[in-house]
């Protein structure tokens, strides 16, 4: 056990946007239970260079959270090819969604794709499972 | 047993061309459908048991409790409908009429400002054929078809050669996509995205308006003025445009007005017209019928005699301020879909779940009740994303009730 275990590990805010997915869509009308809906919906693209400021690396747990709840989820590089530092990216779903907020400023539309959050490096913890979220 | 064509419920695009093999009644090969259409239309693998209190019962037991949770309710709320049919729709509106109940559906924090505004008149509209045939100009706006209606692009929008647009997108089509990134639609879309910050969309449509206007366009993320300037050309030279409005511009808008004033503007010239990019394949349905029973498309208190609407009564806020006390669900997984502390509270209430499959919401729920799954196991009609109905065929058959048989047992129990 070195002295690192005690350190916080530091924060980024991060601004996560929300987007469909093929993919995650087939395997939800194939089983919302399955594993390849699980694996695609928990992971967070995040911008190449944010990924070295934090020292993360592709495949790498992340801590993402907010007032509203935490995740633990699979950092990935982005695909876009522009640079986005400070946006993440989410295929939506129970993951995403456990970030969204209630509060609605009385609208009754949550902001489902702007989410603040803040999202550090993670000390061994697992992705967070669908059973964990509800 | 129908030869087909058959109609996929995947979406809301309705693709009215598919093909199935079948083997012991069972769907075991699905063409021309996309890849998430094929999985619908070969059904889940966690089939929804019959249940109370996590105990399989039979049908007739579910039903007797489903309608007892419900009478005993001071507030039930009947939410879902995306995936049911008209006539299913009619019926839960019917049965949220007689409980006094809250009824709202996924279009309360989706495509609703958009299918309200046209079903008012407020912006016009036109059919997903006549943009096959005639539409010059095509606008993604906050949407990524390739991945939320996969065959978009090539049964309507951009690869066809409609009766006006013979040389297809080669020629004949401009796409343009205005997004906050480069996605699947914009790589093969091709050079014509406009890349805006997260929530920038009623900056960037005034910036359009004063370029449609011939004023320099200004945007607060500085985008070179010279291309957006470009584009209004482009869309001044439209013969018919159409904008395919997605949940990344609706959920920029606090209000519609920034696209009112826009779309005015752009028929000042040419013609344009706004289909929203609806995702569950009946939601317009529900809310075409909604209104035209209530006035509302979503989001109705049934109160006695009269009738409540408004945000106070959208599924998110019922829930938030707890007003329910009891919920039935119908094809429709709010667990899995609803923020995640709207989620915890709605799990906390007794739940009853009409749907083909098991979901987050199911396994939560007190009663489940499985249903035959519309455009495999049963037929009946639905809304496209344009406003246009189709017909559903039945593929195979089953035991298993339709929602619509399913809701008028529980009103007869009740």
């Amino acid at each position: 056990m070195g002295f690192g275990q005690f350190l916080t590990e530091p924060e980024f805010k991060f601004i996560i946007v929300t987007h469909r997915d093929i993919f995650q869509n087939t395997a939800q009308e194939s089983s919302r239970f399955s594993e390849q809906y699980a694996e695609l919906s928990s992971v967070i693209r995040l911008d190449k260079d944010d990924m070295k400021k934090i020292g993360v690396k592709a495949g790498d747990s992340v801590i993402v959270k907010n007032a509203s709840g935490r995740v633990v989820l699979k950092a990935e590089s982005s695909i876009l090819e522009q640079p986005h530092p400070g946006t993440a990216f989410m295929i939506n779903g129970p993951w995403a969604n456990a970030l969204v907020a209630a509060d609605t400023g009385g609208t009754g539309v949550p902001a489902f794709k702007n989410i603040e959050a803040v999202l550090s490096r993670s000390k061994e913890e697992k992705v967070t499972s669908l059973d964990e979220l509800v | 047993m129908d030869k087909g064509p058959f109609v996929c419920t995947g979406c809301a695009l309705l693709c009215d061309d598919i093909a199935v093999e079948l083997q012991d009644n069972r769907v075991t090969r699905v063409d021309t459908a996309c890849r998430k259409g094929v999985s619908r239309m070969k059904g889940c693998v966690s089939p929804m048991p019959c249940t109370v209190d996590g105990k399989t019962v039979d049908e007739n037991v579910a039903i007797r409790e489903a309608a007892r949770i419900l009478k005993e309710a001071r507030h039930p709320l009947v939410f879902g409908h995306g995936n049911s049919t008209l006539e299913a729709q009619q019926k839960a509106i019917e049965l949220a009429r007689k409980l006094g109940a809250h009824i709202d559906d996924t279009s309360s924090f989706c495509q609703g400002p958009l299918v309200e505004a046209i079903l008012n008149n407020k912006i016009p509209t036109c059919t997903l054929d006549e943009v096959r045939h005639m539409a010059d100009v095509i606008i993604f706006w906050g949407a990524d078809p390739s991945h939320s209606h996969p065959r978009h692009l090539s049964m309507y929008s951009y690869f066809p050669r409609g009766k006006q647009r013979q040389r297809g997108w080669e020629e004949d089509r401009t796409a343009i996509i205005i997004d906050v990134r480069k996605s699947d639609t914009a790589v093969i879309c091709g050079d014509k995205l406009y890349e805006i910050p997260v929530g920038a969309d009623p900056d960037f449509m005034n910036a359009l308006l004063n370029a449609l206007s011939n004023k320099v366009p200004k945007t607060p993320f500085n985008m070179d003025p010279k291309r957006i300037l470009e584009l209004a050309n482009i869309l001044k030279k439209a013969e018919f445009g159409v904008v395919f409005a997605g949940l990344g511009m609706v959920y920029s808008l606090d209000s519609l007005d920034p696209l009112f004033s826009l779309m005015d503007k752009l028929n000042e010239t040419s013609k344009f017209h706004l289909i929203p990019m609806v995702g569950q394949y009946n939601m317009r349905g529900f809310d075409h019928t909604l209104f035209r029973e209530t006035g509302h498309i979503n989001r109705v208190y049934f109160r006695g005699e009269e009738i409540e609407h408004g945000p106070q009564q959208s599924v998110i806020e019922l829930i938030s301020n707890d007003i329910i006390d009891a919920a039935m669900i119908i094809g429709s997984d709010p667990l899995a879909s609803l923020p995640g502390p709207i989620a915890k509270k709605l799990a906390k209430i007794p739940l009853i779940t009409i749907d083909p499959c098991e979901n987050l919401t199911s396994r939560r729920s007190k009663v489940t009740i499985p249903s035959a799954l519309s455009g495999v196991e049963c037929d009946g009609t639905a809304i496209r994303m344009d406003g246009v109905e189709v017909v559903l065929k039945q593929i195979i058959e089953t035991n298993k009730l339709t929602d619509e048989k399913i809701i008028a047992r529980i009103m007869e129990e009740i």
